[in-house]
């Protein structure tokens, strides 16, 4: 009960500091295209918000992120991206900069830990990321040729960027986690490239051994996901770990490290296109960074006492209505609705 | 028991773990450090007021309008690395070489007892350096 209401004030603290945002941005409560639109007529004087206040709105909006998303499964730039696409006056193109920059900090400083426990291990990683890699520099070009090359591009990516939130909410509606698949045989490639490892597990008290299998097909799907990634800025967890352990056989946790070491070599890779576009600005992005890495700290120690299922509803439900609001967004800007 | 709990991890992952473990805290330091001097108010290649009021703009246009100039490659923050912004982004860019860095770590050591594992790492290079570079030697290619 007490946890409950915890999260309450959490959740109600989250949309506080979007409402004021907006709020304090317009003059008046409407949606951010309004405040857009009054800033770009009027420059920086059609914003009632001090320049020293956006810092501490964007650490603030972050640290809340930062301690809810370890305890619902996703990684923080999949709620930065969306809701700061919705809300904040920021372009499309720096807030995907911000995102990818925010994945990319919290995947470097997990990865090492996780390698040294033999949670992730570079035999597995290293054939996935040959193909994902290539693919989230691909999707970093299209994302930005897309918003800069048509006079309607940034309406465009926010419906594809809702309509990807809808299928992230699906994903993590009917997928189940197998917390450790058996693999009864592995596939040639897989065994040729011994996809296989071992780690201990304190639950169990004893090291348990694990391999993997489907290669071929993981690294259709990791394709797919790659390109998506780097579109849109987005950490790519969501995605990752279910193909690792649902398609590829490996144990939960296994499938956690490995999506983490993989999200820290993609998005490196596509953050060049993003430092050589301009669309990285430490304004948003040094803030943005500090308020995850330490709102993550505080979440990863209160998992040990939440219900993360709850938290896993209340966060599905974010997410609905920021696919809702991008969507409903775009359709706005081509004039469709 | 803590010896028979031990793990037995290839000691190629080791290497990969650390070196991407010190170029990241190098990296994260330089980003925070000169970011943060940056929001105080030290000398900067954007103005923050300027950038405030801009930033709804898509990126090109938010260059031309707010500091006049077209970006494409390293060099608009290379060259101005006594400003603080500049120097932040300096410290993004060694986040971003920390895999590489613990890749070529760790190749030494694949190679001596995996080809194929070392082959992987060479196009992971390749693919690396592509994504490095790709903005200089192609930089209208899928940009504009």
């Amino acid at each position: 009960m007490r946890f409950g209401r915890s999260w309450f004030f959490l959740f109600l603290s989250l949309f506080l500091v979007l409402f004021f945002t907006n709020h304090l941005m317009a003059g008046e409560p409407s949606v951010a295209e309004a405040a857009k639109e009054a800033v770009a007529a009027t420059g920086a004087k059609g914003s009632n918000i001090p320049w020293w206040l956006w810092p501490v709105i964007l650490f603030g909006f972050t640290f809340i992120i930062g301690i809810i998303a370890p305890l619902s499964g996703v990684g923080g730039g999949v709620l930065f991206v969306p809701l700061s696409t919705a809300f904040f006056p920021f372009s499309v193109d720096f807030i995907r900069g911000a995102g990818l920059i925010m994945a990319l900090t919290s995947a470097l400083s997990a990865t090492p830990q996780f390698i040294r426990k033999g949670l992730a291990n570079i035999r597995i990683m290293a054939p996935l990321v040959c193909v994902s890699m290539v693919t989230s520099i691909l999707g970093g070009i299209v994302g930005l040729w897309i918003t800069n090359a048509f006079p309607a591009g940034k309406y465009y990516i926010t419906i594809a960027l809702g309509l990807v939130l809808l299928l992230i909410f699906f994903v993590m509606l009917t997928s189940k986690r197998v917390e450790f698949p058996e693999v009864k045989e592995q596939d040639a490639l897989s065994r040729a490239l011994d996809l296989s490892g071992s780690w201990y597990e304190p639950t169990l008290g004893k090291i348990l051994e694990y391999k993997v299998t489907r290669l071929p097909i993981g690294l259709i799907c990791f394709a797919a996901v790659g390109f998506i990634a780097g579109m849109f800025g987005l950490g790519a967890g969501w995605a990752n770990v279910p193909v690792l352990n649902l398609i590829m056989g490996a144990p939960i946790k296994v499938a956690v490290a490995t999506s983490m070491t993989i999200i820290s070599i993609n998005d490196a890779a596509a953050a060049w296109i993003y430092l050589a576009k301009g669309a990285v600005l430490p304004k948003i992005v040094v803030p943005s960074v500090l308020g995850i890495s330490i709102g993550a700290r505080i979440g990863a120690k209160l998992a040990v006492k939440a219900k993360p299922a709850f938290v896993k509803i209340l966060v599905m439900g974010i997410m609905l209505l920021a696919a809702a609001l991008n969507i409903i967004k775009g359709l706005k800007g081509l004039h469709i609705i | 028991m803590a010896e028979k709990n031990q793990v037995h991890v290839d000691p190629a992952n080791l290497v990969f773990a650390k070196a991407m473990e010190i170029v990241t805290y190098i990296g994260i330091a330089v980003m925070i450090v000169f970011g943060l001097l940056y929001l105080f108010g030290l000398s900067s290649f954007v103005d923050m007021k300027a950038a405030i009021a801009h930033w709804h703009l898509p990126v090109e246009r938010f260059w031309h309008e707010v500091v006049g100039i077209h970006i494409s490659g390293y060099d608009w923050f290379l060259k101005n690395l006594t400003k603080m912004d500049c120097l932040s982004m300096l410290g993004i860019c060694i986040l971003a070489l920390a895999p590489l860095a613990g890749i070529l770590a760790a190749w030494p050591k694949v190679g001596a007892t995996h080809k194929v594992l070392a082959l992987l790492f060479l196009i992971l290079v390749v693919e690396y350096l592509f994504a490095i570079f790709k903005p200089i030697i192609l930089p209208g290619v899928g940009g504009h």
